[in-house]
This record gives structure tokens, C-alpha cells and sequence, in this order.
């Protein structure tokens, strides 16, 4: 009994007041909550408690519900997006300026001699099969040990069923059916095929079938022109290439005048030697204020057609890119090409997207978190999703053939791919460049950057030099290029480039969570204030409603077995225990009804009250509350 | 002894007694209620001592029902807009289909069986106008001896030349003056030179009333031949069946030389043909025709689509196209492509990169903006095989006003159901029916511009350009060699580069912009704002909406019946009666609420309205407990019941 006083003094300690039994504390909690309902249910009559009972019940079951829907809302973390359009002073952006070609044909051709000797006299037995003895014999022998790393083969498709190939090369066959290798038939019945082999020699082989001989011919050229550059070291490599002084005529930036050593010169696989303007990595970028062609960068650039490598590259031109300062270019997927002989001017809308990282969208900011090693991080460049890709399969080049390829950057340790140290390099690599799962895999590892900028050009063409002013630009540009007063230019070769902003020069997307906490709570507060006028504290005074009805539960399951012990040690004597009409009693209690006037411990005696009762409002009351809330089991 | 069902209703009767509303009168409920509602504000009108401070939360209180209901107002109003989200997915892309055409629509040399008297003519018209003739006849005809060969196109549709602004013109084939009647239509500009002397166009009469003719005027010869000439060529176009039409036309073979896609050849079967009206047979990549689409995973040019074309400049048909090279549309697998409308111009002798990057839109539909899912719900007819747009639309809906009111279909857009083509031969008026109908179209007279709806989701395909030299001057020797060869030995002559067109089509890269609108409200954030906007001016919720329901509607009519009720019966009783002593009740229920304790006083409870009261005497007094406000709410605020109601209760 001690104990069950203690709890009952712990009890009245923690609040004053709702009461011994867990009706009492329910309408002591009806009747003081702030929750609009609950009040209802106590204070109406009989038909109307039940109506409010079930109003009350389903305006909680409301906003529970609809409290899931908001939190659902929210932690799907989604974005609104606004957008602006304007004008403002912008970093230039950086431009990077290539040759289509990416060596001087003079200064490759030591190295490419034999290769073109093989292709021409390969193409001249399939073209014009006749008098090709004669010829041959007059020309130093071809170099085969070349030809058999990785040869082009014909495939005779008369029979569907049945092809034939034929090694271009191979005596025998050919004197059988020389004659028909041009096809004189109606329809074409030869395919040209690369055969690679996984080494020399060997079964494992596969044919890149081409339905077009040039497609062939230019893909064979690549695979066997990679092999014989990759070995070359790279500074002779950049002496092989178009120098800037050659390449870079003329330059104004605004009103400024530049020359080509505002370039940055950069080795780019496929196009040799590029340079860079507004690059940003060791000086700072440069602003642009004023939109209009004007205000932007000139050039004149000069891609000497003639010295041209006839079989690697058919396209002529200048490949440009613009992108951001410090970042690198991906010209073959970016870039664009501007046409000699003429002038190409590019307006330009820089269309910007800033993101919001995790948890609102799967993108990554610097590219620290993406599981591929940067391998263009040589370069001092930002992270982007180009260079996460080459460098994804570049690691699985390595990985698979033991070689890295040539037209991307090598970790350490590594070598290029050839075919004297890698024999079967083309076969593996032709391998994994039509894997499906490699690139899924690439592309799954790799996650785009946050904030993306796009260059929107407008680009415009016209012919240049006009047939009038020919004359004196070629004079001019070859004499401060050449010091000659010979024309050393011409219109295949010369091109005009000018880049400025356009009369609105961005277009800025940027995002913003859609949802924040401060809205999730506003949202929570409206819910729960709508349908039941309720806020943070009524869910205090919830949880303290269950921690009492918690001390109450306990002091039952004390008093209960309590009780039984009792029982059992008064099992002999029948008498019926009284505490049940104390629980009755309970109930009725008036003094329960308000905290003052309520739950004082009876063993307790007050002092007499004083002459002067205070105002007891208590008192208005004329009836008593147990016949406002008649029991429904009364009768 | 009683029924279980009257016992039951018994039961109920007795345990949910059916009470009206305890208030005696309306301003008793009313203080009631302002007492012991819910909402903030009632409570200190009634608790407030003084008129001024009364004054000022009346007002205050109803100056926040106003904003409540305002603010809510503007919720609902604002309910339907939209946000707009961008994400940006770095994925495999599908590859859209890439749809090319020949410039000229059929090989020349096969359609000299049906347009050489045509172009006879043409040229004759052009020798005679403009002194022009092909190299070798350098003499002049005179105009009489063609008027005598039967010139059935000028007699057809005559080209006049028009002078005295437009007053009179001279028949260029008879070389008659006439006067001009009728509206005049300036095709080439609606602005300006319209009375130049120079003005040369046709007259379109109406075939059953030649009185009604259009007249159509162009400033240049250039355009007026071109135009005269295409109308010819509809006519005898719209004559041919399709078959013959695509064997005209050149063959996936004609066009494609070579193709390469994903670093993979590709040929002829990757090609669907299409034949489409003004360009003739176009070959589309990747139509998705035998169920499969092709994607790309990697970006870059030498990953998308590279075809080199075969354009046989010399077969070009002189008068109806004056441009060389392809053109190319880049469109999505259910999509028409409108390819006269808005395609891409592809030059001979050079590589055309065309980098692609991807967007795709949604709008919300209706009731956010007037846009259509599916083009179910617009009342036009889709006489294309392909998913609604726009252009479809508008083109299906001018089609069939063209049947409607011609009687004969346009022979650039498809059939509609049991219709024909237009031709001189059935349909005499269709010319004149079809410019009429074209500049009602443009003027947006038809109705089609009104009904038509954008489609609510859209793929873009946004194209960069560029143009580089192809093949370039030191790989050109073999090049074509090569490709001389490819095309086989069906043509017994090396090509020139001026023949062939390079074209690259890729993906800058993979990834796809998503714009889409959402809703920017849903019915739970609206109710959420209600809920903020009640709680913050009146910490209200939807409980004391009911409340005021009760109060303000239930209760206070009840009370109005039942005064109505008492008053009747007061004088029933009165007339029945010898009206002998005092009216009972009525005087009752007034003094009752006056005496009322609870209402005597606007004031808070003071310890003389307290002690008025008898103290229950068997509770021991607590020392000093604070006034407890909330026991002042309290159901037995009206001390009597009044007669009526309790009488409900009892029975």
C-alpha cells in the first residue's frame, strides 16, 4: 500500500489532477484540450456526443492522412525551376580552335609512307583489277608484315548462303576471279571487311563488315594509323602538328588585339595540336559587356588544305568548340566545324542549368563522388560527364586488353596500344566499343555535373574573301605570316571566324526545392489547425495524456495484484473486499472535475477556510457534472 | 409486453433525448456562443467592458472574417496553376528518326512522259516573255504560231501582266488588254509595289461564274512561272497513282551511298520509305516500323547516324525545284514529318554535322492550360497515320473544308476517307475554290486556328549546324573512286563531288532535358493554407465552422420557430380562454433570461456575482485557488429549462 500512495503522490506530482481511472483522465483531457473537438463530445447531449464522437474520429483520421501525404510530398524532395533572361557582363567563354586534320601530311609522312602504299595499291586491285602486275613490279615491295597485322578482305557475296573471302593480297585467288572485282554484274556482290584477330594468326577472328568500301578504307586507316602514331612520343607528335603561328593569322578581342600567343596550345588525339582562348587556367577570364560582333573575338585562321593526310581525314575545315573556362574540349561531341573560304560568325546564348544536389537530383557537383578515376584531371580540368565517360572506358580498356587507347589519356604506368607490343589490340577494341554492357556500365557509374552550361550558337555563313578584296587579304596574311611577298594562301585554306553574344546572352535555369521543412511545418500547422484547431502543444498535451494513462495503467496492475494476494491470503475468510465501491466512488468524485479543487489525497485535512472565502467560480455551477455526462450504461 | 422494434426506439428515445436548443432567446444563444466557441475574438466582444474597447474587437473580429474569407478567395483562385520543374537525365538516349529527301521529287528524265508538253510550254512562255531560250534555237517564234499549237495550260490559268495599278492587264499568250475586275491577292507581299508596272500573276475565275475571278500578282516572273507551274504539276501529279509515283521517285538505293550508325554499317533495311507528296519517296532511319528503336549510348559524332547521299543534280527537274542538295527532318518515331514545312536544307560537296540535344515537355492539361493529350477530344479528323501535333491539325482541318467546299482534296496532304485529288479534268473550279480557301485559311476565316489545340507533351530536338568542306581537295581523288565503286557499275560515270552530300547526325549528348509542369497546389496544400489562414486570424478550424452552422443556422431558427410557436399558442390560448388572469409563459421566458445569473452582467465574474450564489456547503473551501476561467463555459448557463423542452425530454 505504501508503494501504491507513492504512486499515487509521484502522480499528482507530475500534474495536478485527471484522476484515478482512465474515464476520468479522458474527460479531464475532453475538457481541457485545445483541440476543437474533444471538448464537443463532453459537453453536448447524448445524440450530439455521439455525432461529435465520429466528427471528432474522422477529422483525426483526416489529418493523419493528409500528414502522410505532406511528408510523402516532401521527402520526394522535388524542385521548382525559374528561369531568367537577360543581358549582363559574362565571362567570355573559352574557345578552342582545331584542324580538322591533325598532322601536317610533310612532316607525317616518313611514318605513314608504307601505309599509304598498301592502301592505294589495295584500292587500285579493287578498283582496277587489270594491269596491276606491271605496276606493282615497278614499285619497292610492299611491307605485308603491316598489311597481315590487321588486313582488309573482300567478301564475295554471290552466294548469300555461302561468302567467300578474299585476302586482296593473296596471289592465287586473286588471278581466278580478278575480273570481277569491280562488279560488272548489276547488282554489287563485294563488301569490303576489316579482319581482326585477337592475335596473330589465330581462329578467333571477326570481320567488321562495311557496306560501303570508303567507310572501310577510312576505318582501317584509323586502326592502323593509331598503331604506328601511338609509339611516337608526344612532344614529336605536337612538333608534327600545325603550330600556332601557322594556324592563328589574325586576332582582335573587342577592340584589343591578340595574337597567337593568347592561345593555349593543348594536344587533342583526334586533332592534333587545338588552342585555346579565354582558357582561365593561368590568367584570368576575360569579360564580355556588350553584345554584337563587335564586341567578340575575331579570327583568321588558316588550315592548309593541301598538307592534308589524304585518307585519315575527308572533312576540311576548322573544328571550334565553346565551353566553359577550365574545362576541357570534347570536340568530337561538342565541336563544331566552320568551312574555308568563308566567314562564320556565331552568336552566342550561354543556357545555364544550376541544380540542387542531393537528395533533389542525382547529379554531382565537382565529380568527387563518382567511382571513376578522372583521368582527365592531367589537364588541370573541371570534372564533367564527357570526361568521365572516356576515362571509364579507358580503365576498361586497360583492364580487358592490357593497352590504353590512343585517342584517350593514360594513366600511369601505362602504354599505348600497338601492334607490334599488342598484337590483338584491334580486335579487343573493336570488342569492347560495341559492348552494350560496357557502356551501361560507364554510363551508369558516370553522373552529370550540377550546374551545366551549354553554349547556344546561332551560327551564320558567308562567303569570304569577296572575289574583290581576294587579292590584298592573301598578299597581306602570307607576307606577316611568311615574310614572302608570294601568296602562300588560298580560299580552300583560309577562314574567318567571329564569336560575340547575342542581344541576350543567358538564360539561367536554376532550381530551388519546392519543399522546405519551414513549408512542411507551415503545411502540418494548416492541416492540423483546419480540421481540428489544434497545434504543437495539443500533441504535448496528447503524449502526456498517454505517459498518465501509463501511471495508471501501472498503479492498476500494482493495486490488481495487490488485490490478489490479498485474495489469496483471504481465501479462507469470505468477506467481499471494499475496495471496489472506492473505485465506484472514484469516478463521481467531484473533486476530480478541476485541478483545484480536485485530487487532494484524502488522509490529508485542510485547515479550516478563512472568513473570507475566495471567489469560487467553481461555484456557478448549479448542477453537478455526473448528470451532464450520464453513463450510457447507466440502466 | 411491448414490441422488440417500439422497445428498441423506446430505448433510444429515453437514452438520446431529442432537445432544442437550450437558449431561451436569440441573444442568450448568442452570448452563449460567443462565450464558449472555438474562435478567438466572439469571447472579447462579450468579455470586453466599455462600448469603445467592444467597438474595436467587434470590428476587429469581423475585419479578420473579411481577410479570412479574402485570403481564402484568393487561394481558391490561384488553386490551378502550375510550377515548372526541369530535370536533366543523364541516360541512353533513344535515336529519333531522321527522315531525308531528295530536294526534287522524281527523276526528271522518267516523268518526260508526263510533263513534257508542260514544260514545252513553260518554255515557250519564257522565250516569248523574257527573250530566254536554251543555247541552241536562238529564234524567236513569233506569238502567233504557238497560239496555234493549242497551249491548253495558258488557256487553263493565263498569265497576265498587269500595269495602271493593277487596273488593266495584258494576256501574255494572246496579248489582249483587259480590264480587271475582282479582288487582286499580292502573293508575294501584301505591303507593297502592288501597282507596279512590273507585276506579273494569273487570274483564277470561278469555272461556273466567270464574272468571279481572284487575281494573283507576284512581283518577280521568277516566282509567277514557279508558282503557275507548280498548280500545272499538281493537276497531272494528282492524276498518277501512287505506285507509278514511287517508281518515279528515286530508290533507297538512288539516295543511299553509304551508312554508318553506332560504329556500325548499316543499309538500305534500316531505311523506311515514305512517300510524301511534294518531295517524292523520302527514306526515314529508325522509323520504328518493325517494332525496334534505336538508342545510342554514346555521345559524339562518330557514334550517331553517317550517311553519305547521292544527289543526281542532273536529273533535277528545272522549274520546280531551283535548289540543290537534301533535305532532312529529325523527328520523333510517331511523328509526321512536315518536312516542306520544316526541314533542314543539306548542301552538296560538304559534310553538314548536325548535333542534336534533347528536350522534352510536358504541359499540364486542362483545367491548367487548353492543351490536348491525345487529340481525341478535337473534332478533326486525323487523316495522318501518326500521333496528333499542331500541324497535323491544321493541315487535316483545312483538307476537309477543301472537300467540304471544293469537292476534291489538296494534293500535299492525304486523303480523307472517299475523297480524290484534285485535278483540272474532274474538278474545272478547283483552282480558284482552292486559293479562296487557302486566304480564308490564312486569315484564320475557317475556324481551324480555334479549334486546333497544341499537343500537351512534346519531344524537341534542338540542332547545331555546322558546315565543313567534304571530301576535302587531297582526299577527294580517292574518295570518289571509292564511291564510284560502292555505287556499283549501274552508273557508267565518276561521280563529282558536286553529286554527293555528307551528313552526320548525333547526340552532343545523352542528356535529356525533361520540362514538365506540375500542379503547384494539391488539395491537401490548399486545405493546409485554409487551415493557416483560419488558425492565423481566428485560430479556427473546421469544428468551429460546424459550430457556427449550428449556432448561427439550427439553433437560431429553432429558437425563431419556437418563440413563433409559443406566440401562437399564447394566442390560441388567449382567444380560447376568457383571457381571465396574467399571460403565464411569455412573461416567464422574459423574466427568466434577465434573472438568469450568468447573463446579468457583461463583466468578467466578480466576487459580488459570486457570492450571489448559494456555495455548495459540503465542499471544504481550498485556500486561494486562481479564478478558474474555464469553468465559467458551462452547459447549465441557462439555470431553467424551458417548459417545452423539457417536456420533449421527458417523453
Amino acid at each position: 500500500m505504501n508503494l501504491k500512495k507513492y504512486f499515487i503522490r509521484a502522480l499528482h506530482r507530475l500534474q495536478k489532477g485527471p484522476g484515478y481511472t482512465y474515464k476520468e483522465l479522458l474527460v479531464w483531457y475532453c475538457d481541457n484540450t485545445n483541440t476543437h473537438g474533444p471538448k464537443r463530445i463532453i459537453k453536448e447531449g447524448p445524440k450530439k456526443k455521439l455525432i461529435w464522437f465520429f466528427l471528432t474520429l474522422l477529422f483525426a483520421s483526416l489529418v493523419f492522412w493528409q500528414w502522410g501525404i505532406l511528408i510523402n510530398t516532401y521527402l520526394s524532395y522535388n524542385v521548382t525551376s525559374s528561369l531568367s533572361i537577360g543581358f549582363k557582363t559574362m565571362k567570355f567563354p573559352a574557345v578552342t580552335v582545331c584542324n580538322a586534320n591533325p598532322f601536317k601530311y610533310s612532316k607525317v609522312k616518313h611514318l605513314l609512307k608504307e601505309l599509304d602504299r598498301l592502301i592505294e595499291a589495295a584500292l587500285e586491285r579493287i578498283l582496277q583489277p587489270a594491269p596491276w602486275n606491271s605496276s606493282e613490279n615497278a614499285s619497292p615491295p610492299l611491307d605485308l608484315e603491316l598489311w597481315h597485322q590487321i588486313p582488309l578482305v573482300l567478301i564475295d557475296e554471290h552466294d548469300k548462303n555461302n561468302p567467300i573471302i578474299l585476302d586482296i593480297f593473296e596471289r592465287n585467288q586473286n588471278s581466278v576471279d580478278n575480273q570481277t572485282f569491280a562488279g560488272n554484274e548489276t547488282e554489287k556482290k563485294y563488301k569490303l571487311a576489316v579482319k581482326l584477330c585477337s592475335h596473330q594468326g589465330s581462329d578467333n577472328c571477326t570481320y567488321r563488315n562495311f557496306t560501303s568500301a570508303a567507310q572501310a578504307v577510312t576505318e582501317w586507316y584509323i586502326l592502323q594509323s593509331t598503331s604506328i602514331l601511338s609509339k611516337v612520343p608526344l612532344q614529336e607528335r605536337i612538333g608534327m602538328g600545325y603550330q600556332a603561328e601557322d594556324m592563328i593569322l589574325a586576332c582582335l578581342y573587342g577592340a584589343e588585339p591578340c595574337n597567337y600567343k593568347n592561345f593555349t596550345q593543348i594536344y587533342h588525339p583526334d586533332h592534333g595540336n587545338c588552342y585555346i582562348f579565354n582558357w582561365g587556367m593561368d590568367e584570368e577570364a576575360l569579360n564580355s559587356s556588350n553584345p554584337g560582333a563587335e564586341f567578340g573575338l575575331k579570327l583568321i585562321l588558316d588550315i592548309s588544305q593541301q598538307d592534308y593526310i589524304p585518307y585519315l581525314s575527308s572533312a576540311a575545315g576548322a573544328r571550334l568548340m565553346l565551353h566553359q573556362q577550365k574545362s576541357f574540349p570534347f570536340l568530337k561531341d561538342q565541336g563544331i566545324y566552320a568551312m574555308a573560304g568563308t566567314e562564320t560568325s556565331i552568336g552566342v546564348l550561354v543556357d545555364e542549368l544550376e541544380r540542387m544536389g542531393y537528395p533533389y537530383s542525382d547529379c554531382t557537383m565537382n565529380g568527387s563522388d563518382v567511382p571513376v578515376k578522372n583521368l582527365y584531371s592531367q589537364y588541370n580540368t573541371s570534372y564533367s560527364i564527357q570526361a568521365c565517360l572516356r576515362s571509364c572506358f579507358q580503365n576498361h580498356m586497360i583492364e580487358i586488353c592490357g593497352c590504353g587507347h590512343y585517342m584517350f589519356p593514360l594513366p600511369e604506368g601505362i602504354n599505348y596500344c600497338n601492334n607490334e607490343d599488342n598484337p590483338g589490340w584491334a580486335y579487343c577494341y573493336s570488342a569492347l566499343r560495341s559492348s552494350i554492357r560496357h557502356r551501361q556500365i560507364c554510363i551508369d557509374s558516370c553522373k552529370e555535373t550540377c550546374n551545366d552550361t551549354q553554349y547556344k550558337m546561332t551560327i551564320s555563313m558567308a562567303d569570304w574573301p569577296s572575289e574583290a578584296s581576294e587579292d590584298w587579304i592573301f598578299h597581306i596574311l602570307s607576307y606577316e605570316r611568311d615574310m614572302s611577298t608570294n601568296v602562300t594562301l588560298d580560299r580552300n585554306g583560309i577562314i574567318k571566324l567571329n564569336i560575340y553574344f547575342q542581344e541576350y546572352n543567358y538564360r539561367t535555369i536554376s532550381e530551388s526545392a519546392a519543399t522546405t521543412i519551414v513549408w512542411l511545418l507551415s503545411s502540418l500547422g494548416g492541416q492540423f489547425g483546419f480540421w481540428m484547431g489544434g497545434s504543437v502543444l495539443c500533441l504535448i498535451e496528447f503524449g502526456e495524456i498517454i505517459i498518465d494513462s501509463l501511471w495508471i495503467t501501472i498503479i492498476n496492475v500494482i493495486s490488481w495484484c495487490k488485490g490478489l494476494k490479498q485474495k489469496r491470503a483471504r481465501a479462507q475468510y469470505p468477506d467481499a473486499p471494499p475496495t471496489v465501491s472506492e473505485l465506484v466512488e472514484a469516478h463521481p468524485n467531484l473533486g476530480f472535475q478541476h485541478e483545484d479543487a480536485g485530487p487532494l489525497p484524502r488522509d490529508e485535512v485542510l485547515p479550516p477556510a478563512p472568513g473570507t472565502p475566495p471567489p469560487n467560480y467553481d461555484s456557478l455551477r448549479v448542477q453537478p457534472l455526473e448528470v451532464l455526462g450520464p453513463d450510457s450504461d447507466a440502466d | 409486453a411491448m414490441a422488440p422494434g417500439k422497445k428498441i426506439t423506446a430505448r433510444i428515445k429515453r437514452t438520446l433525448p431529442v432537445k432544442g436548443p437550450q437558449a431561451p432567446t436569440l441573444s442568450e444563444l448568442m452570448r452563449w456562443y460567443c462565450l464558449n466557441t472555438n474562435t478567438h475574438g466572439c469571447r472579447r466582444i462579450v468579455v470586453s467592458r466599455g462600448r469603445l474597447r467592444r467597438f474595436i474587437w467587434i470590428l476587429l473580429t469581423l475585419s479578420a472574417v473579411g481577410l479570412i474569407l479574402w485570403q481564402c478567395a484568393e487561394l481558391l483562385m490561384n488553386y490551378y496553376s502550375a510550377s515548372v520543374s526541369v530535370t536533366v537525365q543523364f541516360q541512353k538516349l533513344p535515336f529519333p528518326a531522321v527522315t531525308i529527301c531528295n530536294i526534287n521529287p522524281y527523276k526528271y528524265n522518267s516523268m518526260k512522259d508526263y510533263l513534257s508538253e508542260l514544260d514545252k510550254e513553260t518554255k515557250k512562255a519564257l522565250e516569248t516573255f523574257y527573250g530566254f531560250s536554251e543555247g541552241k534555237s536562238k529564234v524567236r517564234r513569233s506569238v502567233n504560231e504557238w497560239n496555234s499549237t493549242g497551249s491548253q495550260f495558258f488557256k487553263q490559268i493565263p498569265l497576265l501582266k498587269f500595269e495602271d495599278f493593277s487596273k488593266t492587264a495584258t494576256d501574255l499568250h494572246t496579248g489582249q488588254k483587259r480590264k480587271i475586275e475582282g479582288s487582286v491577292f499580292h502573293k508575294d507581299s501584301s505591303i507593297v509595289n502592288s501597282g507596279d508596272s512590273n507585276d506579273i500573276g494569273f487570274q483564277l475565275c470561278d469555272a461556273n461564274n466567270s464574272s468571279d475571278c481572284a487575281l494573283y500578282t507576284f512581283s518577280s516572273g521568277v516566282n509567277a512561272i514557279q508558282e503557275w507551274y507548280k498548280l500545272h504539276y499538281m493537276n497531272i501529279m494528282a492524276q498518277i497513282p501512287l505506285e507509278t509515283k514511287e517508281k518515279l521517285s528515286y530508290s533507297a538505293d538512288d539516295l543511299l551511298l553509304t551508312c554508318f550508325f553506332d560504329g556500325l554499317s548499316c543499309d538500305k533495311r534500316h531505311f523506311t520509305r515514305f512517300h510524301h507528296p511534294l518531295h517524292g519517296n523520302c527514306y526515314t532511319f529508325n522509323s520504328g516500323e518493325n517494332g525496334t528503336i534505336l538508342s545510342t549510348s554514346t555521345g559524339g559524332s562518330e557514334y550517331g547516324l553517317q550517311v553519305v547521299l547521292y544527289i543526281d543534280e542532273a536529273d533535277y527537274n528545272p522549274f520546280l525545284v531551283t535548289s540543290t542538295g537534301a533535305k532532312i527532318i529529325v523527328h520523333d518515331q510517331n511523328e509526321y514529318p512536315f518536312i516542306e514545312d520544316i526541314g533542314t536544307e543539306i548542301e552538296t560537296a560538304a559534310a553538314t554535322s548536325i548535333g542534336m540535344h534533347f528536350t522534352r515537355s510536358r504541359k499540364l492539361s486542362k483545367p491548367y492550360s487548353d492543351c490536348t493529350e491525345t487529340g481525341d477530344d478535337i473534332p478533326v479528323e486525323n487523316l495522318y497515320n501518326k500521333s496528333y501535333s499542331l500541324q497535323i491539325c491544321l493541315h487535316s482541318c483545312f483538307q476537309k473544308a477543301m472537300v467540304d467546299s471544293c469537292g476534291c482534296a489538296q494534293y500535299a496532304q492525304p486523303l480523307p476517307a472517299g475523297a480524290e485529288y484534285c485535278n483540272y479534268n474532274r474538278n474545272p473550279n478547283w483552282m480558284y475554290c482552292y486559293y479562296r480557301l487557302h486566304e480564308k485559311f490564312v486569315k484564320e476565316q475557317l475556324g481551324c486556328q480555334q479549334i486546333c489545340k497544341d499537343a500537351c507533351s512534346f519531344k524537341e530536338w534542338a540542332l547545331t549546324t555546322s558546315i565543313a568542306q567534304w571530301p576535302s581537295t587531297v582526299s577527294e581523288d580517292w574518295m570518289l573512286r571509292v564511291l564510284s565503286w560502292d555505287k556499283g557499275q549501274k552508273i557508267n560515270k565518276k561521280l563529282n563531288k558536286t553529286d554527293l552530300a555528307n551528313l552526320m547526325v548525333f547526340y552532343k549528348d545523352l542528356n535529356e532535358r525533361f520540362i514538365s509542369e506540375n500542379p503547384a497546389n494539391t488539395l491537401v496544400i490548399l486545405l493546409s493554407n485554409f487551415g493557416g489562414q483560419l488558425g492565423l486570424w481566428m485560430s479556427c478550424s473546421v469544428v468551429c465552422v460546424i459550430e457556427i452552422v449550428e449556432v448561427f443556422f439550427i439553433d437560431s431558427l429553432s429558437i425563431v420557430m419556437r418563440r413563433q410557436w409559443q406566440k401562437a399558442k399564447k394566442w390560441w390560448n388567449d382567444r380560447k380562454k376568457d383571457h381571465s388572469g396574467k399571460p403565464p409563459q411569455a412573461g416567464d421566458l422574459e423574466r427568466q433570461g434577465h434573472d438568469n445569473p450568468v447573463c446579468i452582467d457583461e463583466d468578467l465574474p466578480t466576487f459580488n456575482t459570486a457570492l450571489r450564489l448559494p456555495l455548495p456547503q459540503d465542499n471544504p473551501l481550498p485556500r486561494t485557488p486562481p479564478p478558474n476561467y474555464s469553468t465559467l463555459r458551462l452547459e447549465t448557463a441557462f439555470t431553467e429549462q424551458l417548459p417545452d423542452t423539457l417536456e420533449v425530454g421527458q417523453h
